[in-house]
């Protein structure tokens, strides 16, 4: 238990047990799977009718936001061009399938269908089509666990929509709201005020929402507020989510080679330290 | 063996009912139910009732296997399982001879502290390790409780190939 807990130097082993372990494990999914299909399939016409009418107007929806954000997006990159600022990555979607919810008491994790062999990394965020659900915490080769948001200490750096202030939202154990800390007692929050992923951990890809803040408690003896917030995606609720194939690689830029036409030396005499440029993403 | 319970000799036990009902166990705990606290654990059931009756067919050593096996499927430190479940083996295994000779009931109030101690074992662990206790996962005591009150069930259930009758006469039964 040490030599886990410290090294982590036996997942080789769990992942043979796993690989004797799954195989059983989704002979027992089936009574549920079978249940759920035929409830499915009992759904009267009505039903399905209505739902495909929203499903129209949603989808023609989307494909009119889509056309718009890319237009954006391309306007996005160039700007960030011309003003010498590091584009956004791009990232690729892996869909995956929520298997189940392993009876742990301490953690809030889900396993997936997807692993290693399928190009998940260990911390790819996972997301449904509301906001982020959580990160993979360990890989197996068809299979995947991943800590949801409501996992005890989870941490993901956040920014405030409305005014882009940046903290981090921590997970406070199993049905507990979301807490946002150190915070002062001034900043700038409001009770339904959206939390978007900041993009600055190099894991989240930037623009996620992640939550929304539920309840202020201002502490000015302590300078201190405790902020409680809800996860915006319903975290134990669908099946179906995405995986975020995200790797932004933060390379240092070449130095500018800005010597002005008032002659002035660069910025790069020797004997200065070199640093990036601020604001970068 | 003696059925204390009611007085006659037990037939011999088959090993591959004894296997078989830890397999089926070992299903049952993979059930997909949720991440709930009180889901009792069939397999530290079964692992302790075969204990109890058969220590010559499920030793330590298969109740740590199983611990692994529910390890990996719980996402928990590897060995969390495994060690609780062999000590509660241990336990069981020495005890078997005073609590054998009980009645049912009595029996699952003796194996009352062995089932706590397998529910509130990795919440112990957990704490020595990190050191902070998480005083929501204590709820553990509920599923202990619960697998206290299956108890005769199970005796019920997985003795019933060993109390059947020896020679049955199809012309007079019973």
């Amino acid at each position: 238990m040490l030599i886990d807990f410290r090294f982590k130097a036996l997942d080789p082993i769990r992942n043979n047990v796993n690989w004797i372990l799954r195989p059983l494990e989704y002979v027992m999914m089936m009574p549920r799977n079978a249940f759920e299909s035929t409830s499915e399939y009992f759904t009267t016409r009505s039903t399905l009718d209505q739902e495909n009418q929203v499903m129209k107007v949603r989808q023609a929806e989307l494909s009119l936001l889509a056309n718009q954000s890319e237009f954006l997006m391309v306007e996005n990159q160039n700007l960030r061009e011309l003003m010498a600022l590091q584009k956004q990555v791009p990232f690729k979607t892996l869909p995956v399938e929520i298997l189940f919810n392993p009876p742990n008491p301490i953690s809030q994790r889900i396993v997936i269908n997807r692993g290693s062999n399928d190009g998940l990394k260990l911390g790819n965020p996972i997301a449904n089509d509301s906001g982020i659900l959580g990160q993979v915490v360990r890989l197996y080769d068809r299979s995947a666990e991943v800590s949801l948001l409501e996992d005890r200490d989870f941490a993901v750096p956040v920014q405030v929509a409305r005014n882009g202030l940046r903290a981090a939202v921590f997970g406070a154990g199993r049905g507990n709201p979301l807490e946002l800390r150190y915070l002062p007692v001034a900043s700038d929050l409001e009770v339904g005020d959206i939390l978007l992923t900041s993009g600055i951990d190099g894991i989240y890809p930037p623009g996620f929402a992640v939550a929304v803040i539920s309840k202020i408690e201002r502490n000015a003896d302590k300078n201190s507020s405790n902020v409680f917030c809800v996860p915006v995606a319903a975290v134990n609720r669908y099946r179906q989510a995405l995986a975020l194939l995200y790797d932004p690689q933060f390379d240092a830029k070449a130095p500018v080679n800005n010597k002005s036409a008032t002659g002035t030396p660069s910025t790069n005499t020797p004997g200065r330290r070199q640093t990036r440029a601020r604001g970068m993403q | 063996m003696i059925d204390f319970q009611s007085g006659y000799i037990l037939r011999p036990v088959n090993p591959v009912f004894i296997y078989f009902s830890l397999f089926c166990a070992l299903l049952l705990n993979l059930l997909p139910i949720g991440n709930y606290g009180w889901v009792p654990d069939w397999l530290v059931l079964c692992i302790v009732f075969w204990n109890i009756h058969q220590h010559r067919y499920v030793s330590v050593i298969t109740a740590f296997i199983l611990g692994l096996m529910m390890d990996v499927h719980n996402s928990d430190l590897l060995g969390l399982h495994a060690f609780s479940y062999s000590l509660v083996a241990y336990v069981a295994i020495s005890w078997h001879r005073r609590i054998v000779a009980l009645t049912v009931l009595s029996q699952a109030m003796h194996l009352l502290p062995i089932f706590l101690l397998v529910s509130l074992f990795p919440v112990l662990a957990h704490w020595l390790l990190s050191g902070d206790l998480y005083w929501w996962a204590l709820t553990g005591a509920i599923q202990a409780l619960i697998e206290a009150m299956l108890w005769p069930i199970a005796t019920r259930v997985l003795l019933a190939p060993q109390r059947r009758p020896i020679d049955v006469d199809h012309n007079r039964p019973l």
